[in-house]
């Protein structure tokens, strides 16, 4: 094999490789030989057939595999040999016009390397982060909420009519044009009113009823109705009210704490401002890794492989473009081309995302087993009733893989950045934070 | 020679064994020709078919088997092969067909 250096250009690489028909060859026979043991063949014993005659018989695939072969071992080791880091999957092309058995195979291969990333100092990284005291009055609300939800209900006395927030149990016929259709008929179906679990309209129209009253409701379905064919049509619905109930809101104490699963009501207060705390804490620390990010963004620069930013570019626009044509779903619209602002976007994205993984492995950050397979199990949950099918399938495809563990590799990085850069804790109000978020928002875009 | 269309009855076809192959190192081929085809036809044949030059030829019928067929006796065809040895620098490449 004989590699020529045809191009340095930054990042960029070109080389030229020759691999000699004698060392194509050698690998086709070498092949032929290691099959030959178990290979049996009319007028043969097994093992025993002539290799001449094998090779009349496969060589021409074996050809093609071993071409593919050496070409992939050719560039494996030319990245080996000069020890470098290609950005991306070297770009290979075949210059050998119609390659036959015999030819010299030429090559082109072109590639674009990782930067050499400079070493950042984070110990004058300063940042400030926002800390909210969760307030007790959201405690409060939180529980208030909790109380309500478990509320039950009453039955009213004989002869009173619905308010809003009570519980009726109705039977109910709907029909269209006279026709009931499916799905629109139940019994004893316990409606809140004023929850909106029906369509707009059947839950007003129930205001004021007594027990044993028989009421017709006319509702017309929205036009975006889940269900198509019922879209904007008009329907009557056949109610009969058999019982109008009274929320009785649950009191706070021990025994509701109980039916969440604390001990007492002290505990179960104290959980809920736990939950309160680490959702601002989540948004905090949002907020201080997206400063972080921006700092390392200013610190540091690098020259970037264009292949990478395009990519990253492309993907951006594309998937900007889905959001703004939420009607298309396929991919059968034109190449969508990206804005400089999706260039920049992109540059900052894969500037940030080199130099984190190069932080990450300078300083050994590895993401474990165990952290992989919890978030896997996390993601799982949203297909219930599949986990172990989406376990397996994200375990046994390495870009899933990937997918699951960037984002707490990412997090690691961050987490080990923050330990050593400078930080000021800042107590800030919760609207405070809220503001802050929203304006990292408005920067984004 | 020039090739006539006779030659192409002559042999059938070529035969590709294990032992065949021990026969091409002393620069042998095997063919298996027509039952009532003989040396010089066979070497006629071989140096018009193949262009090259044919030491000796040597000959030998295999007798079919006798068989039962559907209780009844009967036997297989005979076989006739030819064992044709070339001249030093003369080679067939037997795979290639005629």
């Amino acid at each position: 094999m004989q590699v020529t250096e045809t191009k340095s250009e930054g990042l960029r690489r070109e080389y030229a490789v020759v691999i000699g028909a004698a060392e194509i060859d050698a690998k086709v026979v070498d092949k032929l030989q290691n099959n030959r043991e178990t290979f049996a063949m009319k007028g043969f014993r097994k093992g025993k057939a002539p290799l001449a005659v094998m090779r009349k018989m496969f060589g021409k695939s074996l050809l093609g595999e071993t071409v593919q072969e050496l070409v992939d071992g050719a560039v494996k080791d030319l990245v080996a040999r000069h020890e470098m880091r290609p950005a991306m999957q070297p770009d290979v092309r075949i210059t050998t016009a119609n390659f036959q058995e015999g030819d010299d195979l030429t090559l082109e291969v072109a590639m674009e390397l990782l930067p050499e990333i400079p070493e950042v100092d984070y110990a004058d990284v300063a940042l400030e982060r926002l800390v909210v005291e969760a307030p007790e009055s959201e405690v409060e609300e939180a529980l208030n909420k909790i109380a309500e939800s478990s509320a039950t209900y009453a039955p009213r006395e004989e002869g009173a009519v619905s308010e809003t927030k009570d519980q009726l149990s109705i039977d109910f016929a709907g029909k269209i044009d006279g026709v009931a259709f499916e799905g629109g008929t139940a019994e004893d179906f316990p409606l809140v009113l004023g929850s909106g679990q029906f369509i707009p309209g059947f839950e007003d129209q129930l205001l004021g009823k007594k027990a044993g009253e028989e009421v017709a409701v006319k509702v017309t379905f929205p036009e975006n109705y889940g269900a198509q064919n019922l879209a904007g049509k008009e329907a009557v619905f056949d109610v009969v009210v058999k019982e109008v109930r009274a929320p009785a809101k649950a009191e706070l104490n021990d025994e509701l704490a109980k039916k969440f699963g604390a001990a007492d009501l002290a505990e179960l207060r104290a959980r809920v401002a736990e939950r309160v705390k680490a959702e601002y804490d989540s948004a905090s620390r949002a907020h201080v890794k997206r400063r972080l990010l921006d700092a390392l963004d200013e610190k540091v620069s690098f020259e970037l492989p264009p292949t990478m930013v395009r990519v990253e570019a492309d993907s951006i626009a594309h998937q900007l473009w889905h959001e703004e044509h939420p009607e298309e779903h396929g991919h059968n619209h034109g190449s969508i081309e990206p804005t400089d602002e999706h260039k920049k976007i992109a540059e900052r994205r894969v500037r940030l995302g080199l130099l984190l993984a190069q932080i990450g492995t300078v300083n050994q950050i590895a993401v474990s087993e165990q952290e992989l397979n919890q978030a896997i199990f996390q993601q799982a949950r949203q297909y219930p009733g599949q986990e172990r099918e989406f376990f397996q399938w994200v375990r046994g495809n390495q870009n899933a893989l990937n997918q699951v563990q960037a984002p707490i590799f990412e997090d690691k990085v961050v987490d080990f950045i923050l330990g050593k850069a400078k930080i000021t804790d800042k107590t800030v109000s919760k609207e405070e934070l809220e503001k802050a978020l929203a304006e990292l928002e408005e920067a984004e875009l | 020679m020039s090739v006539k269309p006779e030659h192409y009855d002559v042999l059938r076809r070529p035969i590709v064994t294990e032992k065949s192959t021990m026969a091409s190192e002393h620069n042998a081929v095997v063919f298996e020709v027509a039952i009532d085809a003989n040396k010089p036809q066979i070497k006629e044949a071989v140096e018009a078919l193949f262009k090259v030059e044919v030491a000796k030829v040597n000959t030998l019928v295999t007798k079919g088997k006798k068989k039962l067929f559907r209780g009844r006796p009967g036997r297989r065809s005979d076989v006739k092969k030819a064992i044709v040895t070339l001249r030093e620098g003369h080679a067939i490449d037997v795979t290639t067909g005629l």
